[in-house]
């Protein structure tokens, strides 16, 4: 009935308000009308549509969908290729996302000080974020190159020799994030810095007046009064590689001479798998209905891991004047 | 020098920290240049940084021999990442101020559901998306990039309205009091001086347009609706690729962006930064 109620309050108001008021509301709904037709149409629409084809078989080729009930569902804990579809992007997220963080907010703090020049050092590194991830990746895969890329010649000066990391089944996701990590660093910065100028100077010199040394004050005053763009940079950052595929498409697909994914499907992820399963004719399970049934596995993965955090965001974060709540 | 964190630095030191992280941040960026202008031969120098002799031949006869449609591409491109953007902006412009400003019956409601809705990711709604556009005869044609934006996205709407609180509304009382509707006092008035967060959600969605690849290679599999990402990526052979027409066109592909976003530069790091505090 809840459900209801603001429906029935909607009535009421109707009923209740003079003309003047209705004109008000028709405006209203008029300037809505496109943003609510697009959330019916295309948002909520095909949010149901995509479940019921998770209990469906289709190939696109039969007419319609093929009713068969939990049997997607049933087939998700056996398969093990997605066990190892996420496995590989739990991996990529833990390195992506924890380095992406940590070097960002190095940066930021270097930067983040009244000297000439600073805005010229963030418009670089800004570069690769506006740069699509397909150049990215295209310039990345032949860094990588043993014969000539920058990488492997660096350090075979230093006497070291490393194999193309890309076609290495260990190392290849992980070279996937150190190029993820590159491309955003830039945003990180942007947004740190705008968390940073927002913290008083003062309380840095009520700390030092306390007896706080340098790494206290970091700790303490900055971490703290930080937390509300660490948190919003975290839960973005996780979103964003939970749904990650441009990059380890051209990464790991043509350049190397393997397909998307490789080596050894170590590098595929939930949305490769989940692009496979419904556009590519081979080494399908049900077509679309498994495809379907992956992006909702995608979306719960999501909210759990986003309302998780959050959570534990409640006892952590420290918003500042916030003191009454 | 002191980092406000406590850090003391001297000034040389800091400099040339900075430096440091800059041209190792850059040796990407360096690296596609200094490959396309060198000549084939050279190619494969890992000890030319500066080339010689440096050729422009990658970008020129290069292009034009490996992607003969490159003008048919770029003008895909820009179709798409044009219309769509203007597109994203009306819409969710009109929204946006119309949660701002108004009460009206289900405001709530909706304003709750379009933010619930941000957290779920295209993937879910992207198959039966498809079959629609399937349906329509939209595949292999720009609309599938292009229409959906017509009718608004949650993190846009939810930008606007944002921005239009922030807002003073006594110029629009003003205009009111004139007479004027709500759709003349929305274009004449508060559209011209909310430039900077019609900007900052236009470049960003455009460029995100621009650089887009998972839709195109989705919706545009004929090679005359092609985008450039996709143009550029086919260059990619398995075994043997043009790595100096490649970098000519990572390089040709990333400029107009990099030009636009010096333009607007003021604007855009106000609307980014927007999201992340007051979000």
């Amino acid at each position: 009935m809840t459900v209801l109620a603001p429906l029935r309050r909607g009535i009421h108001m109707w009923q209740e308000v003079n003309p003047r008021e209705r004109r008000r509301w028709l405006t209203a709904y008029a300037f809505m009308s496109l943003q609510l037709i697009g959330l019916f149409v295309f948002i909520l629409g095909p949010l149901v549509v995509s479940l019921y084809y998770t209990f469906t078989r289709w190939d696109l080729i039969a007419p319609a969908p093929k009713w068969v009930g939990l049997s997607n569902w049933e087939h998700v804990p056996g398969d093990q290729r997605i066990g190892q579809v996420l496995g590989n992007t739990v991996w990529f997220i833990l390195w992506a996302t924890s380095s992406f963080l940590i070097l960002s907010l190095a940066l930021a703090v270097l930067l983040n000080v009244p000297r000439r020049g600073t805005t010229l050092f963030r418009a670089l590194f800004f570069l690769p974020y506006i740069t699509s991830q397909v150049a990215v990746g295209l310039v990345w895969s032949w860094m990588f190159n043993t014969r000539s890329g920058p990488i492997p010649v660096f350090f075979r000066h230093l006497g070291i020799e490393v194999p193309n990391l890309l076609l290495d089944e260990n190392y290849a996701m992980i070279a996937v994030a150190i190029v993820a990590t590159w491309q955003a660093l830039g945003y990180g910065i942007t947004i740190y810095l705008a968390g940073l100028q927002g913290i008083p100077g003062e309380l840095y010199d009520a700390a030092s007046v306390d007896g706080a040394t340098g790494w206290q004050r970091f700790r303490y005053v900055t971490l703290s009064l930080l937390s509300p763009t660490i948190l919003f940079l975290t839960v973005t950052s996780f979103i964003a590689a939970f749904q990650l595929f441009d990059l380890v498409v051209i990464l790991t697909g043509g350049a190397t001479g393997v397909q998307p994914g490789g080596p050894g499907g170590s590098t595929r992820t939930i949305v490769l798998y989940l692009y496979e399963q419904t556009f590519l004719f081979s080494e399908r399970v049900s077509g679309l209905g498994y495809g379907a049934t992956i992006g909702w596995l995608l979306a719960v993965l999501i909210f759990i891991v986003t309302m998780t955090q959050f959570r534990f965001a409640r006892s952590t974060v420290f918003y500042l004047g916030d003191d009454e709540r | 020098m002191r980092l406000p964190t406590g850090l003391t630095l001297s000034s040389t030191f800091y400099y040339g920290l900075l430096t440091l992280l800059a041209l190792a941040y850059l040796v990407p960026v360096a690296w596609v240049v200094s490959t396309s202008l060198r000549t084939n031969a050279n190619l494969l120098r890992a000890d030319q940084w500066i080339p010689d002799p440096i050729t422009f031949e990658h970008y020129t006869s290069g292009l034009q021999e490996a992607l003969p449609d490159l003008a048919r591409y770029t003008f895909n491109t820009l179709r798409i990442a044009g219309l769509s953007t203007l597109g994203l902006l009306l819409s969710c412009s009109l929204a946006g101020y119309a949660l701002a400003r108004w009460r009206f019956p289900l405001r709530r409601l909706w304003f709750y559901g379009l933010l619930a809705t941000m957290m779920v990711p295209g993937h879910v709604t992207l198959i039966p998306t498809y079959v629609l556009f399937r349906k329509l005869g939209w595949l292999n044609t720009p609309n599938p990039l292009i229409i959906p934006f017509f009718f608004g996205s949650p993190f846009a709407t939810f930008f606007f309205r944002q921005f239009f609180l922030s807002f003073p509304r006594e110029l629009e009382d003003a205009a009111t009091l004139d007479g004027a509707g709500a759709l003349r006092t929305f274009r004449s008035i508060v559209v011209p001086v909310s430039k900077p967060a019609f900007v900052a959600l236009g470049v960003l969605h455009f460029t995100g347009m621009w650089n887009g690849f998972f839709l195109p290679i989705i919706y545009l599999q004929r090679k005359e609706q092609w985008v450039l990402t996709q143009a550029i990526r086919s260059l990619l052979g398995r075994y043997d690729s043009p790595w100096g027409e490649i970098m000519a066109g990572v390089v040709l592909m990333t400029v107009p962006i990099v030009i636009l976003y010096l333009l607007v530069q003021r604007y855009f790091v106000q609307g980014i930064t927007f999201g992340g505090i007051h979000g």
